[in-house]
This record gives C-alpha cells, structure tokens and sequence, in this order.
C-alpha cells in the first residue's frame, strides 16, 4: 500500500501534461513525414510505372515516324517535347512537370539505315538538393524503348530473327543463390540484405530512447529530490530506501515503455508510408522478360526462412530479456548518476556518460562488424555493455549463439554490479552527503582565495 | 516523566572532521527540547542521526524503545522530521502532499483522512491547499510542512529551524502551536534553531552544542542562574566562547 503510495507520486511527478503533449507532438511528426514521404516517394512511383516516353524529335524521316508510331500501336503515350535548338533548358520551361526527355537529332533515321550507330541526346534536369526531388527513373525508360526498337531494326538489316537477338542480348540464364552461415537460398542477395536492414533499423533506434527516457526520467526524479531538498523529509518516513528507490525504478520503467511503444507504433507508420509505395516501385520497374524469373523465385520471407534468419518466439524472447537486463543496467547507472547531482546545471549533463555509452556502440553496429574490427578497438567496443543490446538480434540471426550468450552474460554481470554500487550508496549516508558539483568546487576556490587575500 | 528520546554518546566522524562526538541527551513525554549551537557544531548531524538519515559512527539513541541502528524503520515510525530550508513536490497541490505524506506513515483510507484533516486545520492554508505548492511563498510552504510534520501525532517531532522563513505572527503563532500540543496532546519536541527569543520562550530544556560537544543542558532559568547571565543569548555566547578557549 505504501509502495503504491510513492508509485503513484513518481508516475504523477513523469506523466504530466508537458509530456502527453510531447508524445502526441512526436505522433503527430511521424504521420506527417510518413504522409511526405508516402507522397513524394508515390510520385516517382507513378512516373516510373506509367508508359509516357518524353521525346523530341528534330528528325522527319520516316524511320523515326514509323518508330513512334510503333511506339504509339505498342500503348506507350508519346509526350512530343518542343525544344530550342542550342537551347535545351527551354524545354523544362515549356513544361515545369518535365523531368527529362531523349532528343532524336536529324539524320538519325538516315542514320539507323546505313547501319551506322545513330546519336540521341539524354537531357535531365537536377531539381533540387532533397534526395528525393532528383529520384527519377530518368529518361531510361524512352532510351530502352528507342534502344530495342533500333537494335530489332538493325537484326533484321543483318537476317537475325527476334528470337535470336534475344539470345545475344542475355546470353546467360543467371539463378541467384544467397548462402548464409552453412544454409543456401535461391535468391539475390540484394533482397535479403535490404530485408535484413529494415528489420534491424526499428529495434535500435527503440533501444535508443528507451535508454535515453529511462535514464533522464530517474536521473531528474532522484536529482530533484535533492535539489528540491525533499529527499530528507521522504527517507525520515517509515518506509525502506529500497522501496522508495524500486518506485522510482519502475515509475521510470514504465513511462519509459509508454514512450517506446508511442515512438514504435509512429515510426511504423512512417516507414509503411514510405515502403509501401516503394515496394510498387520495385514490382512495377520489372520488365515483362524479367517476371518469369521472378515467379521462379522464392518469396523474401520464405527465403528468410529458409536461411535460418527470421527469428521466432523464442529468439524475440530472448531480445526481449536482453533489453530488460539493458534496461535495468541504465536505472542501476542513472541511481548513481542522480546521487551525485546537487544542483539543477549538473543534472543535466549527468546524462552525457550514459549518452556516450550508447552513441558508441549504436554507430559502430550501425556501421560496421564489431568482430571486424581490431582487437584493441574490439575489446574497447566489447566492453560497453550497450553494445551487446545492438548485436543482439543480428547475433541470433546469424547464429552466433555462443556470441550472444556471452554478451547476455556479461550484461548480467555488470548489472548486478552497477546495481550492487547504486544500492550501497542509496541506502548509506552518501545519498545525502556525496555531491559531484564541479560549478559550487570552483566557486570555493574563488571564495577561499579571496579570503587569504 | 518516561523518556521518549535517550541519546547515549553518540558520535559521527567524517573522513576528517568529528561532527558529534558522545553526544547523551534525553527528552520526556511532552517535553520540548532545543538544541543550539553556531553554524557547523553539530546539531543538524545530531538531528538527522536521531532521524535514521544517517549512521553514526559510536554511541545509539533509543526513540520510543527503539534503537536508531538496530531498529530505523520501528523508529521512523515514531518520529517525523522536518529539516531546514525543506522542500515539497512542487507540481503536488498541497492536499495532494498531505495526503501522499500522510500515506507514508498510515495505510488505513480513514486514518489518512483524519491525519489530512488535522493538517488542513494546524496550517490554516484554507483553499489556497487545491493550488499547486509550486505558487506557495516560502513561509506557505514551511505551515505546509510543519502541519505535515504533526498531522501524524509522532512520540517525537524533530523540527531543525521550525520557523525559518515566517514573518512574525505566523512565528508566534507555530510557537504556540508546539507549547500546545506538548501540553495537551504530550508530543515531545526536538527542535535546532538560531533564534535564543525562540527557544527561550517555546523549550522546557536547552542543550548547547559546540563543535561537536554538548557543553551543557538544563532548563534555561537554570542555566542563565548558572551563568549569572540575563537571557539565554548570553548563557550562549559564554559557553561557545568557554569551549573556544579549551
């Protein structure tokens, strides 16, 4: 009864309006940039999928006629571009939607028919510095069309049957294999990887601001306590310091998931903004030769599956302890960090270690193999028990159990000593009495010299 | 008279400074007991060794036959303490507070009731107690705290500077609030403060502490008899200057 009494006090002292206004403001930010992104990237989408070739032809021999009317019979809209000669950014000014377009110069026709390599102008306009407003499918599609139609014409000039061209064109009948650890899959490498990388994208960034919520929340409610000098008057109160301790533990716990799950459930939904209309992309840019082979091919999860690297039950299980422990290990850290804060300044920056022992762990698994990299690096790295949380998920995905165990083990270890200091301290008189405040040090300093003078 | 406080050579050593040393004292049911000393002497270390906040280092103190280092949490359950320049949660209303204090110290709905009642009525904050503790002055706060202080009827009030931060009336007006209830309820007092007129006027019996030592305890009449001084400023200035000198 008394512990839901202080669980109660700490949940009031987090969950206040300031931050439910938080949280909405982060949905709210997430579905917005899901939406831009949902709109921009189905933009590319449609011009990439629709059939509208961007010509402009200065040639009038009749190849080129019969060309496009070739183009015309075969659904394809012919979008006719009116350019200056000499000037070919008149063009986009003619037409502010206009992305790129293929000029066909005169003799082209003439060209094609003497059996020589005829000339055509590829024009692209860069729009802007976002990644996005130059994502284009270009004028690649108009250049493949006038491409086989050309190379067709010039087969038959020699006698070769379509058929036969076809041969040339792609002599090799490629099935791609991906081999992970000692399993195999047909399928490329480029899918598994990109699927791999999705699913690993959305647990750190979690475990992310899992850390951060937990560690500031329990960092700001033990700090103010001894700021606010209320500290005393709670411990002076016929309950145990565990007790008071394992409320702000679990106050800052819970909020911290309540977080987590806000900031999971809006980054889902700007990812599947963004990924929907990606993956029509990848579906609709597949030719027509190309979906046979597709159709052969496995379905990603299936291949996933069958490589051994999609997780079950028990491997997410396991994740989730492994963020427990985490989690535990940063409470235990910020309950020593939050004794040490005497004043409002320093408890702000009492969060910096734990910041910097997650950053670390979080770049370096972003960017590289951990057990690539040097030994000394490696022992370094290895030795930040965050990093651990990151590799986790690829460890099990990858088999390297022993790795993750290990890992698991020595989180374990630290948590119980981390939490062996924390608890010693809170329940001795340091609570009261310790204080890191370098500010109040260099202000005596100051004081006692002037008082020799 | 049974003794609700007996503080036997208690003594706190920092890493380098003696902070308390064999400090023995009592107080009776319904007494009120100052304790009075220049800034660093020791009387908040004292204080917040006979609150169970700190461990002293020799010696015991035996609140209500429970001894501060066998047995804190009995003894917490016996005291309450209000320490200077105290604070209280700011985003609380002070209902709330009163109501979270109060559920420290009795889990019954009823006696949680009773305790905030009691606390509504001793610190006169009316209305003003449904608005956030955050808009209250310095001195609200400390009625806030005192009356939080008593609400529980503790054997033993340990109040450190009870009336720092009042204006005058509302000083008078605590004083009496703590002559009354040792009177009538028989809550016994333990009180560290500056202010001789104070403690003169509110304490049955003085001790005074200097550098670690508590030079001498009595009722103040007597001691100012002893001294052959005119008022316990006096009693004071010679006893710290006495220990100056040895």
């Amino acid at each position: 009864m008394k512990f839901i009494n202080l669980l109660k006090k700490e949940l009031s002292e987090l969950i206040n309006k300031q931050m439910i206004l938080s949280l909405v403001f982060m949905l709210a930010i997430f579905f917005i940039m899901g939406n831009v992104m949902k709109s921009a990237t189905s933009e590319i989408v449609e011009e990439a999928s629709s059939n509208k070739l961007s010509i402009c032809n200065m040639d009038d021999s009749d190849f080129t006629k019969d060309m496009l009317e070739y183009f015309k019979s075969n659904g394809s809209k012919i979008d006719l571009i009116t350019a200056d000669e000499g000037d070919l950014a008149s063009a986009f000014n003619n037409k502010s939607k206009l992305k790129s377009y293929v000029v066909i110069p005169k003799g082209f026709g003439e060209a094609v028919e003497k059996g020589e390599k005829p000339e055509v102008l590829s024009v692209s306009k860069v729009k802007g510095a976002a990644a996005l407003s130059n994502m284009s499918s270009g004028p690649e599609g108009t250049l493949a069309s006038i491409t086989l139609y050309v190379s067709q014409k010039l087969a038959e000039q020699q006698g070769i049957t379509s058929d036969q061209l076809k041969t040339i064109e792609s002599p090799l009948t490629i099935t791609e294999h991906t081999v992970v650890a000692d399993k195999s899959a047909q399928i490329s490498m480029s899918s598994i990887v990109s699927k791999i990388m999705m699913q690993n994208m959305l647990l750190p960034i979690v475990v992310m601001v899992l850390i951060m919520m937990t560690s500031q929340s329990l960092i700001a409610s033990i700090s103010n306590e001894k700021i606010d000098k209320t500290l005393e008057t709670l411990l002076s109160t016929p309950v145990s310091r565990g007790s008071v301790i394992t409320a702000k533990m679990l106050a800052a716990a819970i909020v911290a998931l309540l977080n987590a799950a806000v900031m999971m459930i809006g980054f889902t939904s700007y990812t599947k903004g963004m990924m929907s209309s990606m993956t029509a992309d990848m579906t609709s840019s597949i030719t027509d030769s190309a979906t046979e082979s597709v159709n052969s091919l496995l379905s990603t999860g299936d291949a996933l599956k069958q490589l051994g690297l999609q997780l079950g039950a028990c491997d997410y299980l396991l994740v989730g302890i492994q963020l427990f422990i985490t989690i535990m290990i940063c409470l235990a850290l910020s309950i020593i960090l939050g004794a040490l804060v005497n004043d409002s300044k320093s408890a702000q920056t009492m969060i910096l270690p734990i910041v910097m022992l997650v950053m670390i762990p979080w770049m370096v698994t972003m960017f590289t193999d951990v057990s690539s990299l040097p030994t000394a690096a490696k022992a370094v790295i290895y030795a930040i028990p965050f990093t651990h949380t990151f590799t986790a998920m690829p460890n099990l995905m990858f088999g390297n159990t022993s790795v993750f165990w290990l890992g698991l083990g020595y989180q374990f270890v630290i948590f119980i000593v981390v939490m062996f200091f924390a608890l010693k301290l809170f329940t001795s008189d340091k609570i009261l009495t310790i204080s890191l405040n370098l500010g109040q040090k260099s202000r005596f300093k100051k004081s006692s010299k002037t008082n020799e003078d | 008279m049974a003794n609700v406080l007996e503080v036997k050579e208690l003594s706190k050593q920092y890493s380098k400074v003696l902070a308390a040393n064999k400090v023995s004292f009592e107080i009776g049911e319904g007494e009120i007991f100052a304790l009075i000393g220049p800034n660093g002497a020791g009387k908040t270390t004292t204080i917040r060794m006979i609150s169970t906040l700190l461990t002293p280092t020799s010696g015991d103190a035996i609140v209500a036959g429970h001894s501060i280092s066998k047995e804190p949490e009995k003894v917490r359950e016996c005291i309450t303490y209000l320490p200077d320049e105290a604070g209280a949660y700011k985003q609380m209303t002070g209902i709330k507070y009163l109501r979270f204090m109060a559920g420290l110290f009795v889990t019954d709905i009823e006696d949680i009731n009773k305790c905030v009642e009691r606390a509504k009525n001793i610190c006169g904050l009316g209305d003003r107690l449904n608005d956030k503790i955050g808009s209250y002055s310095r001195g609200m706060i400390r009625k806030l705290l005192l009356a939080r202080a008593v609400m529980t009827r503790p054997k033993l009030a340990i109040l450190d500077e009870p009336t720092s931060g009042l204006d005058v009336l509302n000083a008078i007006e605590i004083r009496k609030m703590i002559k009354k209830l040792a009177a009538e309820e028989g809550m016994s007092f333990l009180l560290s403060s500056h202010n001789m007129l104070e403690i003169e006027f509110v304490s049955d019996r003085v001790g005074i502490i200097s550098k670690g030592h508590l030079m001498v305890t009595g009722r103040t009449d007597e001691l100012k008899e002893r001294y052959n001084a005119p008022n316990l400023e006096d009693v004071f200035e010679r006893v710290v200057k006495e220990n100056e000198v040895h």
